[in-house]
């Protein structure tokens, strides 16, 4: 029987969906008929005619209430309603577009960019890494930041019982030769713990044998993904292949899968793995190359490890003093993101700023609307609308305003992630990975819309606890608690407040970058083309393996690399288009750095692991030159300074005034032999001949330290690469062929790499800073904005509510600039509470951003001031506006405004 | 007269088929043929007449139909359905049933 009845209520139930138009036209026309009967059958009783319709209206229960209820019974009436609902909706909603657009586009504008900064976040810092338990994983230093040696290295490792296992890795640039275009591979040593270490299992192959059974196996290579794909097609049949690196001859045994990236920090470019096969280095406790990675043992706290290393290293600084200094452990995490946190964290929070700017913003929009639409309320439930068909139709409004914004939000949040994706600072880790997380945009996207229903439903709530005649009476604009108005007030002064705390943390930021730009290199960074040219492949670098000073492999036979860097700068310059050409071995910002402590002949020897340390640069004459470097005394590296004359060296300012500082530092003497130990006739005590300016090493903003220039003539051993600098008469790209046609017109085996002009690498010293700026700026921008409109929408709310009051102030007498004064007055008090607020949040900001800020303290007055002041002078235009058009109004309209 | 006793839901529905099965009448018609029936005391206002109406035809048990009456005008008869005479009778033998054991329980002769 039950699916017979459906069958038969189904064309019922779908015609009065359908046909609502003739249905209600019947239902109208039945209850009037019944009206009608019931009066003639009074009338025929004897009463007169209006007595008779009178009395069938009472029977009737109210005309209206009981079509009402008619229509409640049927059952389609909840889709009916919320169709009804969502095209009046729309109505209202395309009348007041200005409105609705804004509060859309607020919206939008907050859920977009709240859940791109916090995907961002969530990536960067909350992602774990990509290894096996990788909470477990950690970094052990020493001298606080810095590698650590082999020997230590290998001590650790014995003598600790913290760790599961423990793995060394040393950063490795080889050049890959025997193909088409030799060049300079990103590379990594690696013992053969860390990639069992790691947990990644190879996408083919194996990873390396353990340490004991190196013999034999030093010469194999692990690939990473990238690297397959790009020099061999991704072809499976790799394995077993032969690759040139260094002019050796490694066997490939694996390749690692796409998602492997190591190491995380430091050595990101990393494509390319070798055993680490320390050889006689095991005995090392001075070069400091290696950097260490663990994995704590099942139940080890971290504290408990470091307890441990600390005794490690005190029993070893006692056995061999100055060589185990400060060593610690970090958190491989802590370590790839550590430096980054200022940034994410001061992002997180402009961006949280914004998303409740723009709640704020709808909010106070939805209360003054619906303040407005009292009166319809009152008009609607007097005919008949229980209280929850208007929270329902009202709850429709905001829900369709919310979800609008939200989903314009979402579009904003897709290309904002992709335009972050792009566009991001070079070393901001893991940006690769950012998508868009679907938790936190379900999370804006519920404030959102809580924020449009507790607002937009707000007026139905307080309209239906009205007397309905009052509410009609005055024309719909009675009701006006002053809760409401306290509510208002409060929204427009945080988001003043929010907005004078963004613009604060973007203008320290701006004076940040300018410091930050401000900073004199100590060379001239434009029109210069840099790159690396190593001879490590080439028959230059063979020649001197069995002469070979050191364990480093292709370490050049010393006349003839010097010959061939010598020929390739003069061919160098022949280039039309050139001005000048040098060499140095490392490039400052970009390349690596190298440090060796010195000591002065005739002062007292410091204590071990006291003594200063100098950064180490090479130089073939022509360098200073090349780069713009200014010389205060002396003179620089020239071509007499050759390998048979006296050793000389040229030091920086920093150098000369700290260690010779009543002095010319010029004749001087150093060495970077102790003295002590060597014997003093013994030690290769280093001539002063020249200061110049200081120059930054590695770190734009670091302050400056010592800094030592040496002629390459005359100190060879330490690698088989020199980084070529060359300034070019206009733009460096355009000389780029040439140049590198003459390297190879000297010799066709050496591999060029990192061509890049010297501003380029400038820029992206400072990359982080600047991005910070920008998105502060623009975030600041956006929620002045924001709140100006905000203030805006209140003052002009305020104002037309007033018109009556306004006019009859003026009819009794009181001037346009005491009306326009009160009415700045109320506007700039809001201004003035949402100024102090702003100002001690300000505060709390610039503690917290720090690390971010150069040049600038945090409680700088001057960005304090400014900031306020912009704030202040947005505030009163926006107060200003609805403030003249309440003196306009003509005191006769506004008294008769109903 | 009594006042009218006051009718469940339920009963109502089953009152108003019971009428539009002998004949088919428009909503004025109902109601005083229920007046006339029950002698006055079963009065239903005109206020819950017509949504109890409606509510019957949604069901499915009553059908409607404009019919031009003898005056010449329009009105709207509703007559009983085949589901609804089913309905009807379903009703009326559990309204007796527990009519009649309401009756057994008040002729209980006290002590």
């Amino acid at each position: 029987m039950r699916p017979e009845h459906w069958l038969y209520t189904i064309p019922l139930r779908l015609r009065s969906l359908f046909r609502r138009e003739s249905v209600e036209e019947q239902l109208d026309e039945e209850l009037r008929d019944h009206l009608e009967l019931t009066t003639a059958a009074y009338v025929a009783r004897g009463m007169t005619r209006e007595e008779a319709h009178r009395r069938a209206r009472l029977e009737l229960d109210g005309f209206e209430q009981t079509k009402e209820k008619c229509r409640e019974t049927r059952q389609v009436r909840v889709v009916e309603t919320i169709l009804q609902d969502i095209r009046f909706a729309f109505r209202v909603l395309r009348k007041s577009s200005a409105f609705t657009l804004l509060a859309i586009f607020a919206l939008a504008l907050g859920v977009g960019a709240s859940s791109v900064m916090f995907s961002a976040v969530d990536s960067i810092l909350l992602r774990p890494l990509a290894y096996r338990d990788a909470d477990r994983l950690v970094v052990i230093l020493n001298h606080g930041n810095g590698p650590v040696s082999p020997a230590n290295f290998i001590d650790y490792r014995a003598q600790s019982k913290s760790f599961e296992s423990m793995g060394a890795a040393e950063y490795w640039t080889p050049d890959l030769t025997g193909v088409d275009r030799p060049s300079k591979l990103w590379a990594l040593h690696i013992s053969a713990d860390i990639l069992p270490l790691l947990g990644i299992q190879p996408m083919l192959g194996r990873v390396f044998v353990s340490e004991e059974d190196q013999a034999g196996h030093e010469f194999e290579v692990v690939l990473s993904y990238a690297l397959w794909q790009r020099q061999f097609g991704g072809n499976p049949s790799v394995l077993g292949r032969q690759m040139s690196l260094d002019g050796h001859s490694y066997t490939i045994v694996g390749v690692m899968p796409a998602e492997f990236k190591f190491a995380p920090f430091w050595a990101t470019r990393a494509e390319l793995f070798a055993p680490l096969a320390l050889g006689a280095r095991t005995t090392s406790r001075g070069g400091n190359r290696l950097r260490i990675f663990a994995r704590l043992a099942p139940g080890v706290s971290l504290e408990s490890a470091r307890a441990e290393l600390a005794t490690i290293t005190a029993r070893l600084e006692q056995q061999y003093p100055g060589t185990n200094k400060d060593a610690r452990i970090v958190p491989l995490k802590e370590k790839v993101v550590g430096n980054i946190r200022a940034t994410l964290l001061t992002m997180q929070f402009a961006v949280a700023f914004v998303l409740l700017i723009a709640c704020a913003n709808v909010a106070h929009m939805l209360l003054a609307r619906g303040a407005a639409r009292t009166g319809e309320v009152a008009l609607r439930s007097a005919l008949g609308a229980g209280r929850a068909r208007l929270l329902q139709q009202f709850l429709t409004e905001s829900l369709m305003l919310a979800l609008a914004g939200g989903g314009l939000g979402l579009l904003f949040a897709a290309a904002g992630i992709r335009a972050l994706v792009l566009f991001r600072p070079a070393d901001i880790p893991r940006v690769d990975g950012i998508s868009l997380d679907w938790r936190v945009t379900l999370f804006t996207l519920g404030v959102s819309i809580a924020t449009g229903i507790a607002f937009g439903v707000a007026p139905a709530r307080q309209a239906s606890r009205l007397d309905p005649v009052d509410a009609l009476k005055e024309g719909g604009r009675s009701g006006e608690s002053t809760r409401k108005n306290r509510t208002r007030s409060v929204l427009v002064v945080t988001e003043f407040a929010l907005a004078l705390i963004l613009l604060i943390g973007a203008g320290l930021m701006l004076r940040t970058l300018r410091a930050l730009q401000a900073i004199d290199p100590g060379f001239e960074p434009h029109n210069l083309l840099t790159m690396v040219v190593s001879t490590a492949a080439s028959p230059i670098s063979a020649a001197s393996k069995s002469a070979g000073a050191s364990g480093i492999s292709g370490v050049p036979g010393p006349e003839r690399s010097e010959a061939f860097y010598r020929e390739t700068a003069e061919r160098v310059r022949a280039i039309p288009g050139v001005v000048s050409a040098g060499f140095t071995n490392h490039l400052p910002l970009a390349g690596d750095l190298w440090g060796y402590p010195f000591w002065i002949e005739g002062r007292q020897a410091p204590m071990p692991g006291e003594e200063p340390d100098a950064a180490y640069r090479l130089a073939l004459p022509g360098y200073f030159k090349t780069m713009g470097m200014q010389l205060l005394r002396g003179r620089t590296i020239e071509e007499r300074d050759t390998a048979t004359t006296e050793l000389v060296a040229v030091i920086n300012e920093y150098m000369a005034r700290r260690y010779w500082p009543n002095e010319d530092p010029v004749g001087k003497h150093f060495a970077f032999d102790n003295p002590a130990t060597a014997g003093a006739e013994k030690a290769k005590w280093i001539t002063v001949v020249g200061v110049v300016k200081n120059a930054v090493r590695s770190d734009w903003a670091e302050p400056p330290e010592e800094e030592v220039f040496l002629p390459y003539s005359q100190n060879h051993g330490v690698g088989a690469y020199l980084t070529l600098v060359v300034r070019t008469a206009g733009d460096p790209g355009v000389v780029g062929q040439a140049i590198e046609s003459a390297i190879w017109g000297v010799d066709r085996d050496v591999t060029i790499s990192e061509v890049q002009p010297m501003e380029a690498v400038v820029a992206r010293a400072n990359s982080q800073a600047r991005f910070s700026a920008a998105l502060l700026a623009a975030f600041a921008i956006v929620a002045l904005l924001m709140s100006a409109v905000g203030i805006y929408g209140v003052m002009a709310y305020a104002v037309a509510r007033r018109r009556q009051e306004i006019g009859v102030r003026m009819a009794l007498g009181a001037s346009r600039g005491d009306v326009l004064s009160g009415v700045l007055r109320q506007g700039m008090a809001m201004a003035l509470a949402g100024t102090v607020i702003g100002v001690v949040g300000g505060l709390i900001l610039s503690r917290l951003m720090g690390t971010l800020l150069y040049g600038v303290k945090a409680s700088d007055p001057l960005t304090f001031a400014g900031a306020a002041g912009l704030l202040t002078i947005v505030a009163l235009t926006a107060c200003y506006v609805p403030a003249r058009a309440a003196t306009r109004v003509d005191p006769m309209t506004a008294l008769r405004y109903e | 007269m009594s006042k009218p006793s006051d009718l469940v839901q339920g009963t109502l529905d089953m009152l108003l088929l019971k009428i539009l099965a002998l004949e088919p009448l428009n909503g004025f018609a109902v109601s005083q043929r229920l007046k006339q029936v029950s002698g006055d005391v079963l009065q239903v206002s005109d206020g819950s007449l017509y949504p109890a109406l409606h509510k019957l035809e949604q069901e499915g048990w009553i059908t409607a139909e404009w019919k031009t009456s003898e005056a010449g005008r329009r009105a709207k008869y509703y007559s009983l359905t085949r589901l609804g005479r089913r309905h009807l009778e379903k009703e009326a033998e559990s309204w007796s049933r527990l009519s009649s054991a309401i009756s057994r329980v008040i002729k209980l002769k006290e002590v």
